[in-house]
């Protein structure tokens, strides 16, 4: 059972996020808010979503995993205009989602949970390197990158005691660096990793409206993003599997 | 070869395009390994072969096939046959001798330089042999498409599937998919977007059946669905001599089902048939577990092994969201 009541930027910002890497997900409800963690059809990417019950104006829910299908939801959350509210819900043991908001009434049918892919576990990393910074300088870097080359490397340089991000492409090159006065937080430990931009710019999406944007990164490690929706109530953990340096 | 309902079921299909296909969906294996098997072909109607000489046109059809399905948001799931009901002996038999037929006209095309026959008679000579069936069930497992062995019949599975609602949908060329019971039959996904048909090339895209919309709009139950398939004859019998679908499906509205069958196949006991159909052996043991593709074994398998083009496998994983150099997430879960 699930019974909420939601402002309509808010869920948006929350299935944007998830739409970005995966088109279908295990939505698991419960008294402690909505969660869903899922990867890209090719495993290479990880999103992770949780949303508080506060994060709700109106949030009752009974332990159950709704099978989204998260680009239909996507389209049509995307179509509820600013400043509306949202009513969810899903009857005791109903196999439809209801979405309600202005003068509409939306069923959607759930998908079967055993048909979509099982969670991932949370996996074990290591990431020394820690920056934490304004969510729209990263994404500006990502789309400006993205000019000359198909992937980047994020990494940290100690020394200079700089966060910086390369891309090389077949003829041009770009190099951003932010030194420590120019982010929030930044560690003195060495990390270099290449990503797809692919994914990157699709993350990107999501992550330009984050006040703040924790980035974790290593050496030939994946790289992680961690940040906040819902006005501090939900966050969004992102995990990219890297490129091979020789490539 | 299913059952010929093709005429009266030709307005129930939608052409829905491949927006319209995305959800998982049962894929009678054999149906599928047969058409790549008979179609992708060369002119002459030599299958493709790898440097050893063994027969690859299967591999590619379903390694490209598939990775069309995954990019298009189509979940796949492969059923195998198992084995044939008795009630097959006959046709089985029948398509065994048709073979061996089509194998010796294929020899003599080939030796008098007939290019078009040969490729007729290449396709007739078709045949799914064990290697065929091993070869196809690794390349899904690298693909990290689920696949399963049916207890009987794979197209009466997948229907099965679907209608257990498993799946989204069920896909087969043949219609008897309808029999079994599917209610969301997809049709020519399984195929490339050209297709050779009684030596013409024509387009084809998906299109979908649903037998709902079937047994409304023709007035008659599953059961007499059955009926007609039937009497114009099914994989498991020869039907009655000039009694197509149209006909059929008169006799059987004006309830003539067992009377016909009295009159023209004296002795004709229809009940296992039925009972087949509307009862098949099916299992519930399965599991649809769908993972990301094994890259470096995809191309060890089919660029090593079978000797194809690292460039076109090397696309069709970039197309599945592999690139070249890029890692999965795998090794730190």
């Amino acid at each position: 059972m699930l019974r909420a009541t939601i402002d309509a930027d808010v869920f948006r910002e929350a299935v944007d996020a998830v739409a970005a890497l995966v088109s279908e997900c295990r939505l698991h409800i419960d008294g402690g808010g909505m969660r869903t963690r899922a990867v890209d059809t090719a495993n290479v990417a990880m999103v992770s979503l949780e949303l508080a019950p506060d994060a709700f104006e109106v949030f009752e829910a009974s332990e159950r995993a709704l099978g989204i299908d998260v680009t239909k939801l996507k389209n049509i959350v995307g179509t509820v205009n600013r400043g509306e509210k949202l009513m969810l819900s899903v009857p005791e043991g109903g196999q439809r989602l209801n979405l309600a908001f202005q003068s509409y009434q939306y069923s959607l049918t759930l998908l079967d949970p055993n048909t979509i892919r099982k969670d991932p576990n949370a996996p074990a990393l290591e990431l020394p390197g820690r920056v934490v910074l304004e969510g729209a300088r990263l994404t500006n870097a990502i789309k400006a990158a993205s000019v000359v080359s198909d992937k980047i490397a994020l990494g940290i340089d100690p020394e200079a005691r700089a966060f910086f991000m390369e891309a090389e492409g077949d003829t041009d090159n770009i190099r951003f660096a932010l030194g420590s006065d120019e982010v929030e937080s930044l560690s003195d430990v060495r990390a270099r990793s290449l990503f797809s931009l692919d994914y990157l710019k699709d993350m990107a999406k999501a992550m330009s409206r984050a006040s703040t944007v924790e980035i974790g990164i290593g050496i030939d490690h994946p790289v992680r993003f961690t940040f906040e929706i819902a006005n501090g109530k939900g966050r969004v953990v992102y995990l990219l599997a890297p490129r091979i340096e020789a490539d | 070869m299913g059952v010929a309902l093709r005429d009266i079921l030709a307005p129930y299909k939608r052409r829905v395009g491949w927006d319209g296909m995305a959800g998982s969906a049962a894929i009678d294996a054999h149906n599928a390994l047969y058409q790549f098997l008979s179609i992708i072909r060369q002119p002459d109607g030599t299958p493709l072969v790898d440097a050893d000489g063994r027969i690859t046109s299967h591999l590619s059809g379903l390694f490209f096939r598939t990775a069309k399905l995954l990019e298009m948001g189509v979940r796949p799931v492969f059923v195998y046959d198992g084995d044939p009901p008795a009630l097959k002996a006959a046709t089985i038999e029948a398509r065994r001798t048709l073979r061996e037929d089509a194998a010796r006209q294929y020899a003599i095309a080939v030796e008098s330089g007939d290019e078009a026959e040969a490729y007729r008679q290449a396709r007739s000579a078709t045949r799914i042999d064990d290697a065929v069936i091993a070869s196809s069930q690794r390349l899904l497992d690298y693909l990290g498409v689920p696949w399963l062995v049916a207890p009987s019949e794979g197209e009466a599975q997948a229907a099965w599937m679907a209608a257990e609602g498993s799946v989204s949908y069920a896909v087969s060329q043949d219609y008897d998919s309808l029999l079994f019971g599917a209610p969301d039959l997809a049709r020519n996904i399984t195929i490339s977007g050209r297709r050779r048909l009684r030596g013409r090339t024509i387009a084809v895209e998906p299109e979908r059946i649903r037998l709902a919309e079937v047994l409304e709009g023709l007035g008659v139950t599953r059961e007499e669905l059955v009926e007609v398939g039937i009497l114009v004859g099914t994989d498991f019998n020869p039907g009655i001599r000039g009694v197509g679908p149209k006909t059929a499906l008169k006799l059987v509205r004006e309830g003539r089902f067992a009377t016909v069958l009295d009159e023209r196949i004296p002795g004709f006991d229809p009940r296992p048939i039925r009972e087949f159909f509307l009862d098949p052996p099916v299992t519930n043991e399965f599991m649809l577990d769908w993972r990301p593709p094994d890259p470096e074994g995809l191309r060890e398998m089919l660029c090593h092994e079978y000797s194809f083009s690292v460039e076109r496998v090397n696309g069709a994983l970039e197309r599945l969201g592999v690139s070249a150099g890029q890692r999965t997430l795998d090794q730190w879960f």
